[in-house]
């Protein structure tokens, strides 16, 4: 699987699982989600275009 | 506080939680909320399910890091799924494999979800939180 797929698929369960632990009533949880599930997908695709610049270097060394 | 908080020694609550802890969602079914239970169950199994499918790292103690020990209390929070994993089927996760890292943070996230969930069959049983 894709790191994206992966990354999706654990964002939309980390939302289904705090909107149905936080709020009650179906619109409320909905919007929850939505804030959990965008702000993750968002967050990670916009943190990784900010680190895209920088270069990967060599392997760290393993202790 | 509700009535049901008064009381001197929350036995159910006692009860409920540790059952929450052995089998996820069990505690909330227990309480009446199918629905509920059945989505915590879900989110938690699936995860559960997808960090062994990734060969991720099911956390045990290891001499000399002191975070293996917060991490293996975590990744036991799924309850039982960790011993059947751990103790039957003799899991142990691949670190060569691709998704490694990826299935650790889906096991770990699996025991911590569970926990919280103790949490709340804890509160709501024990009556420190209302819930219709």
């Amino acid at each position: 699987m894709s790191h994206l797929v992966l990354m999706t698929a654990y964002a939309a369960l980390v939302g289904v699982f705090f909107a149905l632990l936080w709020r009650r009533g179906r619109g409320e949880q909905a919007k929850l989600f939505l804030q959990i599930f965008l702000g993750m997908m968002i967050g990670a695709i916009l943190l990784g275009w900010l680190m895209y610049p920088f270069p990967t270097g060599p392997a760290a060394p393993i202790p | 506080m509700t009535e049901a908080a008064k009381s001197s020694f929350p036995a159910r609550a006692v009860l409920l939680a540790g059952v929450a802890w052995l089998l996820p969602a069990s505690g909330h079914l227990l309480l009446g909320k199918r629905l509920r239970a059945l989505g915590f169950a879900v989110c938690i199994l699936l995860a559960f399910g997808l960090g062994i499918r990734l060969s991720g790292n099911l956390y045990r103690p290891v001499s000399g890091q002191p975070l293996s020990y917060l991490a293996t209390v975590g990744a036991m929070g799924v309850g039982a799924p960790y011993y059947v994993a751990r103790y039957a089927l003799g899991y142990q996760g691949t670190a060569e494999a691709p998704g490694y890292e990826y299935g650790t943070i889906f096991l770990l996230s699996a025991g911590l979800m569970n926990l919280l969930l103790v949490l709340d069959v804890w509160d709501i049983a024990s009556g420190r939180k209302e819930d219709e």
